[in-house]
């Protein structure tokens, strides 16, 4: 062999035999003597299936190259998982091609890698994803069996909490109603205010619960006409305080593609909120509308009312959590919970702007695309 | 005071003596007679079996029937008095604590004629005690017998 091509075959980094027409090694780079532990003596001028005490006398492989010497073909990637005396068990992957030397004798150049540690690794990366796997089926299962734990809570709580508050009530009704003439004024005044606090915490409870219920029921993704939800609601609430001047500006043709009832909830709370906290003004305006948010089109609801300081944003949304005190305006707090928690199940969000006494605005985006 | 009797199935005290005295405060006064178990309201309408059930009690004209309730549940005594044609056409009204969206359909579907949630504020729960009462005990015409004679 030339003195070029043996630097050729020298060069390469993998393990690599030129055989001759017979399969007779001519050939073998030092990687190969390195890999195989071989030495030059007992490889070159042997047949290949000789070679490592008939390490690689394969069915599979000797076929191939049989075709190759015959046919000119060639093959890649042939992979091999053999136990190699002096290595153990090991994959290697085989390419073979047939050139033919300039004086017409063909060669077959047989490039052999080790892939063990890659194929080990492979193998390892599909064991962790199947691990990984069975961790998300377990956590999931979890997740499920404590979610129905909580529903659980929450159907006792309802059942079990509301039956004490009852008797609360019942008996500070009945002791106002058939022994009055044994209590002052003074008497009476706090059994009326045992009472109404039991009728809050009733409230308060069922607001719970509803929170709940709101993550549970299932939704559905139908279009839905806002502008015709909103109109409704305001109707809803200038039949309850005629006494009130509200004005309602609400943009014609608003729609999104949700589920009706869900964000009929979540736009009751939002005018509910705007006609709530302009109660204290003589004339209010409260505006729904749609406008682009960094591209994406975001629904409004805006009312010049009490609005709020935007150091307590965080509060905002949380469940329980109130801005005003009782006697400024009732309230439990839930209502834009419930709101966060409809635009969220329709995968949208949800944020405010205000400052006091100038007005609160609430934007939330509701993706028409289905997303769970 | 009228011949009716009104079966209230309740194991809670406070709420037995609430509707109690919610009944005491309509006009029109029923006997009623409270039953603490489902098992105690099965043998009301079936009789015990020690007695071969012949210590069945007189036919109400209305049962208020709790859902939650010791040893055999309010909804499988729903079952059961819809399954034996002397109760079948029976007056059964589900007062409950729930307003599981699922209690309600289930009880609608086991066939009760109403289903009231009791509510926390005494003042509404004596209202609706008067109009169940009313309703049912009055304006309501209910067949000869809670069911088919035997």
């Amino acid at each position: 062999m030339r003195g070029f091509a043996q630097s050729i075959v020298e060069t390469v980094r993998h393990p690599l035999l030129v055989l001759d027409g017979n399969l007779r090694v001519r050939k073998a780079n030092s990687a190969f003597y390195r890999t195989f532990k071989a030495s030059g003596a007992e490889t070159e001028g042997h047949l290949v299936y000789e070679l490592g005490g008939g390490q690689w006398d394969i069915p599979r492989l000797r076929a191939l190259l049989e075709e190759v010497a015959r046919d000119g073909a060639s093959f890649k990637d042939l992979e091999v998982r053999h136990d190699f005396p002096h290595l153990g068990v090991k994959v290697m992957v085989l390419d073979a091609h047939l050139v033919v030397h300039d004086d017409g004798t063909p060669m077959i150049l047989l490039a052999i890698e080790d892939a063990t540690e890659k194929t080990q690794a492979l193998d390892s990366l599909l064991n962790l994803n199947r691990e990984l796997d069975d961790r998300v089926r377990d956590r999931t299962a979890q997740l499920e069996a404590a979610n129905r734990e909580l529903e659980a809570f929450a159907y006792s709580v309802s059942h079990d909490l509301r039956a004490p508050l009852r008797a609360l009530d019942g008996f500070s009704d009945e002791l106002l109603r058939s022994y009055a003439d044994k209590l002052d004024d003074r008497g009476q005044h706090y059994l009326r205010r045992l009472r109404s606090g039991t009728q809050r915490m009733g409230q308060l409870i069922d607001d719970m619960l509803q929170l709940s219920r709101l993550n549970r029921v299932a939704m559905k993704r139908e279009p839905v006409d806002l502008t015709a939800l909103a109109e409704g609601v305001a109707a809803e609430l200038h039949g309850r305080e005629p006494d009130r001047t509200v004005a309602f500006v609400i943009e014609s043709g608003l729609s999104a593609v949700g589920d009706a009832g869900l964000l009929g909830v979540a736009l009751e709370n939002l005018l509910g909120n705007a006609w709530k906290f302009t109660s204290k003004k003589q004339s209010a305006t409260i505006t729904v509308g749609q406008q682009s948010h960094e591209g994406v089109p975001a629904f409004f609801v805006r009312d010049d009312g009490a609005g709020f300081d935007m150091a307590h944003i965080s509060k905002l949304f949380g469940a329980f959590q109130r801005l005003h005190t009782q006697r400024e305006f009732p309230g439990n707090g839930v209502g834009l919970a419930i709101v966060q928690r409809v635009v969220h199940r329709h995968g949208g969000q949800v944020w405010a702007e205000g400052s006091l006494g100038q007005g609160a605005t609430f934007h939330f985006t509701l993706p028409q695309e289905e997303s769970s | 005071m009228s011949d009716k009797i009104i079966l209230l199935v309740e194991d809670n005290e406070d709420d037995e003596e609430l509707a109690v005295l919610a009944f005491e405060r309509s006009r029109i006064a029923n006997a009623m007679v409270v039953v603490r178990d489902g098992q105690e309201a099965l043998d009301y309408f079936f009789g015990t079996e020690a007695n071969g059930g012949k210590d069945a009690k007189a036919m109400p004209q209305l049962v208020l029937l709790d859902l939650k309730l010791p040893k055999v549940g309010g909804l499988e005594v729903l079952k059961r008095l819809r399954a034996d044609p002397k109760t079948r056409r029976l007056p059964v009204v589900v007062l409950t604590s729930s307003k599981e969206e699922e209690d309600m359909l289930t009880s609608y579907d086991l066939g009760a004629n109403s289903y009231v949630r009791k509510p926390v504020d005494f003042t509404r729960f004596a209202e609706a005690i008067q109009q169940l009462q009313m309703y049912w005990l009055v304006l309501n015409e209910a067949p000869a017998s809670g069911g088919d004679r035997p």
